[in-house]
C-alpha cells in the first residue's frame, strides 16, 4: 500500500525532475562528467535521501572548486525513487543512456540490489552511502560499491556491546525482516561464543496491535537485557508491553530506534539510564571528519545528518578515480576505485589527492566517514556508536572503531 | 503450565480484539452482501481521530474515543451511500473490488494528512494485574470487557429492537424483507452506521494498545478475513466463537512454534475448520 502511494508521488516528482534535467543538460558544458544522484526524496526514507543529495552536491562543488577532474567538471542529475526499485531502474537507465552518467550514487538497499545487473551491463559504477543489506555482500564488488558497512557489522557491534556490558542472560526480539535478522544472527553467535545465556530468540512479525504473546516467554525468563532489533512501530509497542509486564532489565535497540521520538512515544522515564542504542557512525575524532563537519557547517549552516559524510565520500572517491583512471568512463572508475582508497599517500580531500596524483604518487583516500578500504564485495569496514538514554536524550557512551572488530 | 495458561489468556485478549474488529465486517457482509475490504481502514480512521483529539488537542481519552466512534460511523455511512449504493446492482464482485479502491483512497488520505512516523495516545503506561500467576493489563481487560459488552448489546439490539429485527430480516432474505414492508434503504443506513461504529470501537482499542502508523490498520485485514471466513456467513454469534478460536490458537501456538508463524496459524485453523465444516461455524450456507 505504502509503495503504491509513493510510486504515484515518485512519478509526479520524476516528471518534474525530468524537465529540470532537460534544462540543465542544455546548460552543461561538453566536457563535463555526469553523476546520477538516485535517492528517495519522497516516502519513508525521504529525509535520508535529502541529506544524501545535499552532501553529494557539497562534494561536487568542492571538486569543481578545486578545478574539477582531468575529465572535466562534475555535474549531477537528480531523480527520486521513492525507495521503489522499479522506479530506480527506470531513472537509472535514463541517467546512463540519455544523460551519459558514468556513475549513479545514492540508491537505498532495495534499489541498489535491483540495479546490480544494469550497472554491470552498462559498465556504470553504482554506489550507496547507506545500503547495509547483506545481499550486496554477495553481489557487490564489481561496479557495485558502498561507503557504508554491511548490516552484519551492526550485529558484530551489538554482540560486542552485550558482551562488554557483562550481561549473563539476554533475550532477543527480532523483527521478521532480512535487515534485522541477519545482524541479530551475528550478535547471537558472538553471545554464544562468549558463554552468555540466550534466554529467548523470538522472531516476530511487524504490524501487530500487540506483541504480548511474543513476550510471554521472554518476560518469564527475566533476562538481564533484551536486544530489540525492530522498527519504530513494533519496537515502541514491545518496549511498552515489556515494561508494563514487569521487565526491569536493560535494553539494546538497533538503529531504527535511535531517534528522539522514542522518548515521547514510550515515556522517557522508562528508558532513562537503562536503554542503549547501536548504530553505524562516523569516527568523529578523525581529522577528515572534523574537516568535513566544518565545511558542512560553513556551507549549509547546519549539522551534517546521518550518512552525510558517507555521501560526501562517494563523490571524492569517484572524482579521484576519474583523476587517476585511463579513461573518463565507468569502466575507468571501476578499474582504479579500490586502489584510490587503499595503499599509498594518505589524502583527506579531493584537492590533496589531485595534487598527489599529479606528482605521480599512489594515493589512499581517507574518507570523512572513516577508512574506505573495501573488501571483496566493495564494502568498507564500519565504525559504530552506542548511545545511552539519559534525561530523555540519546548520549554517546561508547565508540567502536573499525579496528575493534579485527 | 502457568506459561501455557498465560499464552491462552493472551490469546483470549487477541481473540477479543479480533471479535471487535470483525463483527462490523461480518454485519456488512450479511446485510450488504459483500466483503468490505475497506473496513480495516476505518479502524485506522477512528484510531487517528482518537489520537488527534487526545494527543493533539489534549482531550481526555473517553470523549475523544466517543467522538472518534461516532465520526467513523458517519464516515462509513457516507462511503456506503456515495460509493457502494450506486454500484451495488453490479454484483458483489464489483463492490468488493471497489472496496479495495476505497481502502487505498482512505489510506492515501491518512498518509497525506498524518504523514509518516509513529503516533501514540497520551495515556499512562498499562498497569499489570496478577491473578494466580497470570498477567493481564488494564488495557487488555478493557478490550475483553468491551468485546463482551459489544456481543451482548448487539444480541439485544438485533433481537429486541425494530431496526435490529429489520437488519436480521434483511440479512436472511432481502427480497422477502422488502416485500414484507421493511424499509430497505433505512435498514441499510442503520447497518452502515452500526458496522462502521463497531470498526470505530475497534480502532479506539487499536489506538489504546498499539503504536500507530498509517499502515497498521490495513495489516489487520487478513486476520479479520480469517475470523470472518471461519465464522461463516450466517450468524454474528459465530464471529465471537471464531475470534476466540483464532486468537487463542495463534497465541498458544507460540508455546511450540516460533512466533513468526502466528499469522500462518490463523489461516491453518481456518483451513482445517473449513475442511471439517465447509459452511463455517454458523452452519448456514451463503444466501
Amino acid at each position: 500500500m505504502k509503495n503504491a502511494m509513493s510510486v504515484k508521488g515518485a512519478l509526479l516528482k520524476s516528471t518534474l525532475l525530468a524537465g529540470a534535467v532537460a534544462a540543465s543538460t542544455v546548460a552543461a558544458r561538453g566536457e563535463d562528467v555526469t553523476i546520477g544522484v538516485l535517492v528517495p526524496l519522497t516516502g519513508e526514507l525521504g529525509e535520508f535521501g535529502k541529506i544524501v543529495a545535499g552532501a553529494v552536491e557539497l562534494g561536487v562543488d568542492e571538486v569543481n572548486a578545486a578545478g574539477g577532474t582531468k575529465c572535466g567538471n562534475l555535474r549531477t542529475v537528480v531523480a527520486d525513487t521513492g525507495g521503489n526499485p522499479e522506479v530506480g531502474i527506470r531513472e537509472a537507465t535514463k541517467m546512463i543512456e540519455s544523460e551519459g552518467a558514468v556513475a549513479v550514487v545514492g540508491p537505498t538497499s532495495g534499489v541498489m540490489v535491483a540495479l546490480v545487473d544494469l550497472a554491470k551491463r552498462t559498465k556504470t559504477v553504482i554506489m550507496s552511502p547507506y545500503a547495509g543489506t547483506i545481499t550486496l555482500n554477495e553481489l557487490g564488488g564489481d561496479y557495485v560499491y558502498r561507503t557504508v558497512s554491511s548490516d552484519l557489522g551492526d550485529g558484530a557491534a551489538s554482540g560486542l556491546w552485550l558482551t562488554d556490558k557483562g550481561y549473563k542472560r539476554v533475550a532477543f526480539m527480532v523483527q521478521n525482516e532480512e535487515s534485522t535478522i541477519s545482524p541479530a544472527q551475528v550478535a547471537r553467535e558472538k553471545l554464544e561464543s562468549s558463554g552468555i545465556e540466550l534466554t529467548d530468540y523470538v522472531v516476530y512479525n511487524p504490524g501487530q496491535p500487540s506483541y504480548q504473546a511474543e513476550l510471554v516467554s521472554v518476560l518469564a525468563h527475566e533476562p538481564d537485557a533484551i536486544y530489540l532489533a525492530g522498527g519504530q512501530e513494533s519496537g515502541v509497542t514491545v518496549i511498552k508491553e515489556a515494561t508494563a509486564g514487569g521487565f526491569e532489565g536493560e535494553w539494546l535497540f538497533t538503529a531504527d530506534l535511535a531517534v528522539p521520538e522514542i522518548f515521547d512515544a514510550v515515556g522517557a522515564q522508562y528508558l532513562n539510564d537503562r536503554a542503549y542504542v547501536e548504530f553505524a557512525d562516523s569516527d568523529s575524532s578523525l581529522p577528515e571528519y572534523k574537516a568535513f563537519e566544518a565545511l558542512y557547517k560553513e556551507k549549509t549552516g547546519g549539522e551534517p545528518g546521518p550518512f552525510a559524510s558517507n555521501s560526501f565520500d562517494m563523490v571524492n572517491l569517484i572524482a579521484l578515480s576519474l583523476e587517476s583512471a585511463d579513461s573518463c568512463t565507468g569502466e575507468g572508475i571501476n578499474g582504479v576505485i579500490r586502489a584510490v582508497a587503499e595503499g599509498g599517500e594518505a589524502v583527506g580531500s579531493f584537492a590533496a589527492g589531485k595534487e598527489a596524483i599529479a606528482a605521480g604518487k599512489d594515493i589512499n583516500y581517507e574518507g570523512a566517514s572513516g577508512p574506505l578500504t573495501m573488501d571483496e564485495s566493495g564494502t568498507p569496514d564500519g565504525a559504530y556508536s552506542i548511545q545511552q538514554a539519559r534525561d530523555g536524550k540519546w548520549e554517546n557512551v561508547k565508540f567502536y572503531p573499525a579496528s575493534a572488530f579485527e | 503450565m502457568t506459561l501455557l495458561a498465560q499464552y491462552a489468556l493472551t490469546g483470549v485478549v487477541t481473540g477479543c480484539f479480533l471479535i471487535l474488529a470483525t463483527i462490523g465486517f461480518s454485519l456488512t457482509r450479511q446485510v450488504e452482501g459483500f466483503l468490505n475490504i475497506a473496513h480495516a481502514e476505518l479502524l485506522g480512521v477512528s484510531a487517528f481521530i482518537t489520537w488527534g483529539l487526545n494527543a493533539g488537542a489534549g482531550w481526555p481519552i473517553v470523549p475523544a474515543a466517543i467522538v472518534a466512534i461516532v465520526a467513523t460511523a458517519f464516515i462509513g455511512l457516507f462511503i456506503g451511500r456515495v460509493v457502494y449504493d450506486p454500484i451495488r446492482r453490479l454484483g458483489p464482485a464489483v463492490v468488493l473490488i471497489s472496496s479495495v479502491g476505497v481502502a487505498y483512497v482512505i489510506a492515501g488520505l491518512m498518509h497525506a494528512i498524518i504523514g509518516t512516523g509513529i503516533r501514540t495516545l497520551d495515556v499512562p503506561l498499562a498497569t499489570t494485574f496478577k491473578f494466580f500467576g497470570l498477567r493481564i493489563t488494564n488495557y487488555q481487560m478493557i478490550v475483553v470487557g468491551l468485546a463482551a459488552l459489544t456481543g451482548i448489546s448487539l444480541a439485544l439490539f438485533l433481537n429486541r429492537t425494530r431496526t435490529g429485527l429489520a437488519i436480521r430480516a434483511m440479512s436472511t432474505n432481502p427480497e422477502l424483507a422488502a416485500s414484507r414492508g421493511i424499509d430497505v434503504r433505512q435498514t441499510s443506513r442503520a447497518t452502515w452506521l452500526l458496522s462502521s461504529g463497531l470498526a470505530g470501537l475497534a480502532g479506539v482499542m487499536l489506538a489504546l494498545i498499539a503504536t500507530l502508523s498509517t499502515d497498521i490498520a490495513f495489516h489487520q485485514i487478513l486476520q479479520i478475513l480469517a475470523v470472518a471466513i471461519l465464522a461463516g456467513l450466517g450468524s454474528l454469534y459465530s464471529v465471537i466463537v471464531a475470534g476466540l478460536i483464532v486468537g487463542i490458537a495463534m497465541d498458544v501456538s507460540v508455546f511450540w512454534i516460533p512466533a513468526g508463524y502466528r499469522p500462518l496459524i490463523a489461516f491453518a485453523v481456518v483451513i482445517i475448520a473449513l475442511v471439517v465444516r465447509p459452511e463455517g461455524l454458523s452452519m448456514k450456507s451463503s444466501s
